[in-house]
């Protein structure tokens, strides 16, 4: 049953056919009930008046024979009294009425006993058909005293003619017995006397076929019964004289039967429908006339409505073979029509499983499985087209992403990878991380030692992505190439600004903050534009103060101004960017200032102020606030450990010159004397000696006007690490540490005569520092001294 | 404190420089080796075996002699570097410039 259903389901063709099938058998249904109902009421009243008017007319006729019996005993008594005493002419009237109407039985004239005196006791005229003859006798003898019997005593006694009840005739001349009735009628003399009686019978079995010559319906029959419900007609002749309506009912109780034999029998007219002999009949019954008896028909009702049910039959079948063809041609015309969507359905089957050059099949319609048809074809080119845009798409973005994972490579290997630890060196520690939120940041950071200085720089550009990692690469290398020649942090900071904002044409901006961390003395030299102040982390928590200067790309003649600050040994300087204090966690709150400076003072009072450990920290922190919450934006930190240990001065001599090449000499016998005083090696010595000359020569030569006389002082101190030279003069200011270095690897025709002074310091002295102060030119130049040395 | 003197010695001209070439000594020195700028055919050989010290304007001087002398097609040889000196010379690069005998 479930797999039929599932079949129904499957098949569009027929699930619509078997609905319409449907909906058509309901309306035939409705219809043919309606037409039904009405024709069988139809033929019903039909029957009943196709009955009726048989019935009244055996009735007219039963009457018109019985009529015609009793007129015909009149005349024949009129002839009788007439010519009462011919006893011959009796026998010519007698015979003289059966010739009148050959469809009597017999007829009688008996006379009482001894009427005519000539002819003894008996007279009786009888004439009797036989065969196409009528026989006429004497028909009274000792045998039959017919005075005696009923129908010659009833109108007699009853004064008045009468018909019999049906009795058996026996004919002794040819021996046969026929069952009758007979009209009696008495005749009287002039005095009113009772001379005899006229007896004319019919035979009830001619009276019966008479009846029921006349059938309406083939199973029809007719029955007549008499005043005591006796049957005179039935088909049945075993029944007749011998049964009456009501014996059946003796048997088996039958009120229908009962009610028609009463109604019958009070001479009334109508129909029944009722059961007789165990079928459906109705029964048409009326009385006849003055006899008292009452005839019916019986009609079967498979005769009456015999037509009508073949005729429902017929319809009913055609009608059911009618619907089943219908569903069977439905289903074949819809299953044809829906052939093309089965092959659509088919195709895109197989568009579906990637196949996308398969041919769609073309069919010639206009319809809607042509245009369906049409739609799919023009669905499946647009696919194609959308698969290889999307294939062109995917590849670009693979293409890209890949452009962008190496632009992360290479912004990632523009920053310092090497951080110096203490076992590196004896003065700073300096660690950093950068996490960007995306392939590619806009955050940077960078730094690096010159001159025993440490340059550094943390920044933030504008937005995020691809636009501000190039914007922080830029601004990266400029900060380089700057700082290269520029040891001062504001005037980094005016050279970055000038330099970004003439190739800033998309308005980016860059927040940054500059230090220049004098590793000897622990000054630290920085410019902010607009970047977060750092912490610093030393006895306590404290900001380092800034200037609120504008951030660097936005205005070209800005100012920023140098700050300065001193940072003990100890003391870590914590630079970050925004990506730590705004980094959200999934309610969307931030870190927020409050928690770096608590997460600050707990990594002090841990004692994990050290660069790697106060990054890790406050990793760790903001990981645990931030929680599974998408990172918002980069993410950098850098920490600055100044470490150096101020050792005592242990030496320190001076000399005083003028800016008179002719001393350089004396010079040379000073650096000589110190490198001797602080047990230098001799090649140490020499490099000290070239060093000093070229750093003093220079002054000597270009600090002064030519022909005036200048000063020239060289002070050197040493303690157990280091020698210093510090070379001070009065002349113009002149930094000749931002001098071009020399290319040592040109030829001899194209090396340039001078730089050579500057080369040749940077390579024999450990840093070289250049400060203006008090309009004095001060230049630092240090050496680390070899521990054998301190020890011997 | 400086003595520079100039042969010619089996057709190459020969300097020879004895003391401490730093920059006081450097005009001098310049004066001295002037002639070898107007030196025609010959190669030039800079002895330098007693050549204590040289700072960058020693430097210069032997840059101009070899920039003139190489505009002629001629070469400079340097003879008997002490290591004091070649120190210099290599960390100026000097050292890539000459030809050394």
């Amino acid at each position: 049953m479930n797999k039929v259903l599932d079949f129904i389901r499957k098949k569009l063709s027929v699930k619509v056919s078997l609905g319409v099938v449907f909906f058509a058998a309901i309306i035939f249904t409705i219809a043919l009930g309606y037409f039904f109902y009405q024709s069988r009421e139809a033929v019903r009243q039909e029957a009943v008046n196709r009955a009726s008017q048989i019935l009244d007319k055996t009735s007219l006729r039963v009457e018109g024979i019985l009529n015609r019996v009793e007129v015909a005993t009149n005349i024949a008594e009129w002839l009788v009294q007439r010519h009462p005493d011919k006893a011959d002419s009796m026998f010519v009237y007698s015979r003289g009425m059966l010739l009148n109407n050959p469809d009597f039985y017999n007829c009688s004239i008996a006379f009482e006993p001894y009427f005519f005196k000539d002819q003894g006791r008996y007279f009786s005229a009888y004439s009797k058909h036989v065969g196409d003859t009528i026989r006429t006798t004497q028909g009274g003898s000792d045998n039959y005293q017919y005075f005696f019997m009923d129908w010659y005593l009833m109108p007699t006694l009853l004064d008045k003619p009468c018909w019999t009840e049906p009795y058996i005739d026996i004919d002794v001349a040819t021996n046969t017995s026929e069952m009758v009735t007979s009209y009696c009628k008495a005749i009287k003399d002039k005095q009113g006397k009772v001379i005899g009686v006229i007896n004319t019978s019919l035979s009830l079995n001619w009276l019966s076929q008479t009846i029921s010559a006349t059938k309406p319906y083939p199973h029809s029959y007719s029955i007549m019964i008499g005043r005591g419900g006796t049957y005179f007609v039935h088909p049945d002749t075993t029944k007749i004289t011998r049964q009456t309506i009501f014996t059946q009912t003796l048997e088996k109780e039958d009120t229908a039967l009962t009610a028609l034999g009463h109604a019958m029998q009070r001479g009334e007219e109508g129909v029944k429908q009722m059961m007789v002999n165990e079928k459906n009949c109705y029964v048409f019954y009326k009385p006849l006339g003055q006899t008292g008896c009452s005839m019916a028909i019986v009609c079967p009702e498979t005769d009456i409505f015999g037509g009508f049910d073949r005729l429902r039959q017929t319809v009913m079948a055609i009608v059911f073979v009618g619907l089943v063809l219908m569903l069977y041609f439905f289903i074949r015309i819809i299953t044809r029509e829906l052939k093309p969507l089965r092959r659509l359905a088919k195709e895109a089957e197989n568009i579906a499983s990637g196949k996308l050059d398969v041919e769609l099949p073309k069919f010639e319609r206009i319809d809607e499985i042509g245009q369906l048809s049409q739609s799919f074809g023009n669905m499946q080119q647009s696919l194609v087209k959308y698969i290889e845009e999307l294939k062109d798409t995917t590849a670009q973005k693979v293409s890209i992403e890949r452009d962008l994972n190496i632009a992360s490579d290479i912004q990632m290997g523009m920053l310092p990878e090497q951080f110096p630890t203490k076992d590196d060196r004896d003065d700073v520690q300096l660690f950093a991380s950068l996490t960007p939120a995306k392939a590619v940041g806009g955050d940077l950071f960078d730094f690096y030692f010159r001159d025993e200085k440490l340059f550094f720089c943390i920044g933030d550009v504008s937005g995020k992505g691809v636009p501000a990692s190039l914007f922080m690469a830029v601004t990266r290398s400029v900060f380089r190439t700057v700082s290269a020649h520029e040891s001062m942090p504001d005037r980094i900071m005016n050279t970055i600004n000038k330099t970004m904002v003439d190739m800033n044409k998309t308005h980016m901006f860059v927040t940054l903050f500059v230090g220049v961390l004098d590793l000897p003395t622990g000054r630290l030299y920085y410019s902010n534009a607009g970047h977060d102040a750092p912490l610093l982390v030393g006895a306590g928590v404290g900001v380092l103060t800034c200037n609120p200067n504008i951030p660097i790309g936005v205005r070209r003649n800005w100012k920023y101004s140098l700050q300065e600050s001193k940072i003990f040994t100890g003391t870590t300087i914590f630079l970050f960017t925004d990506g730590l204090t705004e980094a959200m966690d999934a309610n969307r709150e931030q870190f927020k200032m409050e928690r770096v400076d608590e997460v600050a003072r707990q990594a002090l009072n841990n004692h994990q102020q050290e660069p790697k450990q106060i990054i890790d920290v406050m990793t760790d922190a903001v990981h645990q606030f931030v929680g599974d919450a998408e990172q918002s934006d980069d993410l950098t930190m850098m920490a600055i450990q100044y470490i150096k240990q101020q050792s005592d001065v242990r030496m320190r001599k001076s000399i005083a010159l003028t800016n008179d090449i002719q001393q350089v000499p004396r010079l040379n016998d000073f650096v000589k004397e110190v490198c001797e005083t602080v047990e230098m090696s001799h090649e140490d010595t020499l490099k000290m000696k070239v060093a000093i000359e070229e750093a003093v020569v220079n002054v000597m030569k270009y600090a002064y006007p030519a022909g005036t006389t200048g000063d020239v002082t060289v002070e050197a101190a040493s303690n157990d690490v280091r020698l210093k030279f510090t070379i001070i003069d009065s002349g113009k200011p002149f930094d000749p540490t931002v001098q071009a270095d020399v290319d040592t690897t040109l030829s001899a025709k194209d090396r340039r005569i001078g730089g050579l002074g500057i080369h040749i310091i940077r390579q024999y002295m450990d840093s070289i520092n250049y400060e203006r102060m008090d309009n004095l030119n001060v230049l630092t130049l240090r050496k680390k001294l070899q521990v054998s040395n301190i020890e011997t | 404190m400086m003595k520079t003197t100039i042969q010619e010695i089996d057709g190459n001209m020969v300097a020879t420089l004895e003391g401490i070439l730093d920059t006081a000594a450097a005009p001098e020195t310049a004066k001295a080796m002037e002639p070898l700028n107007d030196v025609e055919g010959k190669d030039i050989i800079i002895d330098c075996t007693k050549l204590e010290y040289i700072s960058s304007s020693g430097l210069r001087i032997f840059l101009d002699v070899l920039q003139h002398v190489e505009d002629k097609g001629g070469h400079v040889y340097i003879k008997g570097l002490t290591d004091d000196v070649r120190a210099v010379f290599a960390i100026t690069g000097f050292i890539n410039l000459f030809e050394f005998k």
